[in-house]
């Protein structure tokens, strides 16, 4: 019995180790959080590889990326670990700032810890949307924007310049896009504001406005292929030629271009949206300081913005990263003068109104 | 407890001669290990205790857990709780199904789906279990079973990728039809309620074959033989005597079948088109796409699983009363 005692002992020692050890996430986090890493989440190919093991040689800081596809996924996952989050890095698109600055989820950016902060086109740092609450939130790495593309063996680039081609009879059963973004861009077709900042005093004129664009789209439900959510999906249907155009972030449409496949791709006259994506610090970030130490050194010089161009097809915020592009990589993420005067960017002032009407009305097409 | 009790018990014998144990026989003359193993095997109920634990932690943790954890996200207005957000127990997402008429079409449209694809599937694969269970030679069944069971070595979306491959404009079946000249532009399968069809038939073929299987490969041959001997044709034996005794396994396979259809996402995500939205697709929405709403998306996930019980319920109940009706 005595030895059966012991062990039983022995046992329940062993067990309240096990428990104390499970019990203490947080205090394992902790302790882990004093190593040497740096934990990133972002979209895949935005942070180059070759650039995370030179960083990781010279510094010595090991760079842990985990693979997010889409914000709202962050967002939730960054609020399910508030206030203790296990990240340092996300990458949050602009136009969704406020929703994780309200939740208090973001610390603002010290800039003045970032020494190659300058190497960001002005454009990008400096714009309206980039300064909330008088500080900086990101780093801005990469821009996107909602184009037209089109199979040019089967589209005119004339017939490209319109949206309206994306609901023409002569393409029914030829085309996909993004419901939720083509909301916005219906809205734009009819000459409204489609980021619903001109309606915030005015409700039921915004309401209005959702309902004719949600109508539009059940209207053409029947010219439509594909309802698609990613830009994989959208790669996979131009390549299989099930579409001949579609509406698509320029990253997918670019990659295509630049692996040499018929396809090009326009802001049409109507106008359309820009997004930027930018590398936030989370707040209460465990590695903050490796986190400061991986941002400045990915802003270090154009040559990575070009390598996260060339690998996700959006346009590089550096300053002279096109020169480090191919002929092909520029001309598949430059647009003509005359098509970026057409563009204007996501905004999210009016957030809360605008997606309190859309999320309802894509639900309603969806089920038309 | 003597070490003469512990000898005796000793069941590989070992315990006397040390220098030739192998490492099993060392831990069973271990003295820790016997006195846990005394422990454990002290009277049946005890065995039947902590064999039975670690099963039922496990459906515990890993099934009913996260499900009882999503029906208590159902009840919230608020999830995950951000910073400074008080969370409170409220119907209303649950209201918000009933109360908007939106959310009905994919709801029954998911449970039309998965009753046809159900049915399609049972009328698919019966004959292929048929052959299996009754015309192939045993040595061969294990052969034949295996090679069925080749395309579950890899996952669902990249069975799903194979669909797509067969079905595009540019897919095999268009080529192949093309080539034989019987079209000249390609059918558009994709993306349409046909293709996610074939999709989830595919998926979802083998967890019917094999109760069918199982069912048919225990009836007896005599029967057939019997009523064959009592004049009966070959369609009158499969509809007085195969299909009643094998209706245990069509309604397990059913069952299992339209439970999984129910709930599939990614296949219909990439095979269907924008007319065949399903439930769970609008579910994700509310967890990611469409507004990061949490306590919805858990309410309507309760509701179908919910409706989805209720069905198989009334379908078992059928199906138990249509046997009772055959052996009666």
């Amino acid at each position: 019995m005595t030895k059966l005692t012991l062990n039983r002992r022995r046992f329940m020692g062993t067990a309240a180790m096990t428990g104390v050890a499970l019990a203490s996430p947080a205090y394992l986090r902790r302790a882990n959080a004093a190593g040497d890493e740096v934990n990133i989440w972002t979209y895949n190919d935005f942070v180059p590889e070759a650039f995370k093991k030179q960083f990781e040689a010279d510094t010595g800081i090991k760079v842990n990326v985990r693979l997010v596809d889409d914000q709202g996924k962050q967002f939730n996952l960054l609020a399910a670990e508030a206030p203790n989050p296990t990240v340092d890095i996300m990458t949050v698109a602009g136009h969704r700032f406020l929703q994780f600055i309200d939740s208090e989820l973001l610390a603002p950016l010290d800039t003045d810890r970032l020494s190659n902060w300058g190497n960001i086109n002005p454009t990008f740092s400096e714009s309206d949307w980039a300064t909330i609450n008088g500080n900086k939130w990101g780093a801005p790495i990469l821009s996107g924007m909602e184009v037209l593309s089109y199979n040019t063996d089967l589209v005119t680039a004339e017939e490209a310049q319109s949206w309206d081609t994306l609901f023409s009879e002569k393409y029914k059963g030829q085309t996909a896009y993004i419901i939720q973004d083509m909301m916005s861009i219906v809205m734009l077709m009819k000459g409204y504001d489609g980021n619903m900042v001109a309606y915030m005093d005015d409700p039921d004129k915004a309401a209005a406005i959702v309902e004719e664009a949600k109508q539009f789209l059940i209207e053409k439900k029947p010219l439509v292929r594909k309802y698609y959510d990613s830009g994989a999906e959208f790669q996979q249907m131009m390549v299989n030629q099930d579409i001949a155009l579609g509406h698509s972030w320029n990253g997918p449409a670019a990659a295509l271009i630049n692996d040499g496949f018929p396809l090009a791709m326009t802001i049409p006259r109507e106008g359309s949206y820009g997004f930027v994506y930018t590398f936030n610090i989370a707040n209460n970030a465990p590695n903050a300081d490796n986190a400061y130490a991986f941002l400045d050194a990915i802003l270090a010089s154009p040559e990575i913005g070009a390598s996260m161009t060339k690998a996700s097809g959006f346009i590089s915020t550096y300053k002279g990263a096109s020169e480090y592009l191919t002929d092909l990589e520029r001309k598949s993420t430059s647009f003509s003068e005359e098509e970026l005067a057409n563009l204007q960017f996501f905004r999210a002032e009016a957030n809360e109104l605008k997606y309190g009407l859309v999320d309802p009305a894509v639900e309603a097409i969806k089920a038309a | 407890m003597s070490s003469d009790a512990s000898a005796r018990k000793d069941p590989s014998g070992l315990a006397g001669q040390p220098g030739g144990l192998t490492a099993w026989g060392r831990l069973v003359a271990w003295g820790p290990y016997r006195a846990l193993a005394d422990f454990t095997t002290a009277s049946p109920r005890r065995q039947f205790v902590i064999l039975a634990a670690f099963p039922i932690l496990w459906v515990l943790t890993q099934h009913l857990g996260p499900m009882l954890q999503m029906l208590r996200v159902s009840l919230t207005d608020a999830y995950p709780v951000a910073q400074g957000v008080e969370q409170s127990f409220t119907l209303d997402n649950y209201l918000r199904f009933f109360g908007d008429r939106i959310f009905w079409m994919p709801f029954f449209r998911t449970l039309a789906f998965a009753g046809v694809f159900t049915f399609c599937t049972l009328i698919l694969t019966y004959p292929v279990a048929y052959f299996l269970a009754r015309h192939v030679s045993r040595r061969n069944q294990m052969l034949m079973l295996l090679l069925l069971l080749v395309p579950f070595w890899v996952g669902e979306i990249v069975r799903t990728y194979a669909i797509m491959i067969l079905l595009g404009n540019t897919g095999a079946v268009n080529l192949v039809l093309k080539w034989l000249g019987l079209i000249d532009r390609p059918i558009p399968f994709m993306y349409t309620s046909f293709s996610m069809g074939v999709g989830i038939v595919y998926l979802t073929a083998l967890y019917m074959l094999l109760p069918l299987y199982s069912a048919l490969e225990k009836l007896p041959k005599s029967y057939n033989e019997a009523a064959a001997d009592l004049g009966a044709g070959a369609w009158t034996r499969f509809r007085r005597v195969t299909l009643p005794l094998t209706l245990e396994g069509i309604s397990s396979g059913c069952t299992l079948v339209f439970l999984i259809s129910t709930g599939f996402y990614a296949t219909p995500v990439l095979l269907g088109g924008p007319s065949t939205t399903v439930f769970a697709e609008t579910i994700a929405g509310f967890f990611h796409v469409a507004g990061d709403e949490w306590p919805t998306g858990a309410a309507f996930a309760t509701i179908m699983f919910l409706a989805a019980l209720l069905i198989t319920g009334v379908f078992q109940r059928v199906m138990r009363g249509l046997r009772k009706g055959d052996t009666g």
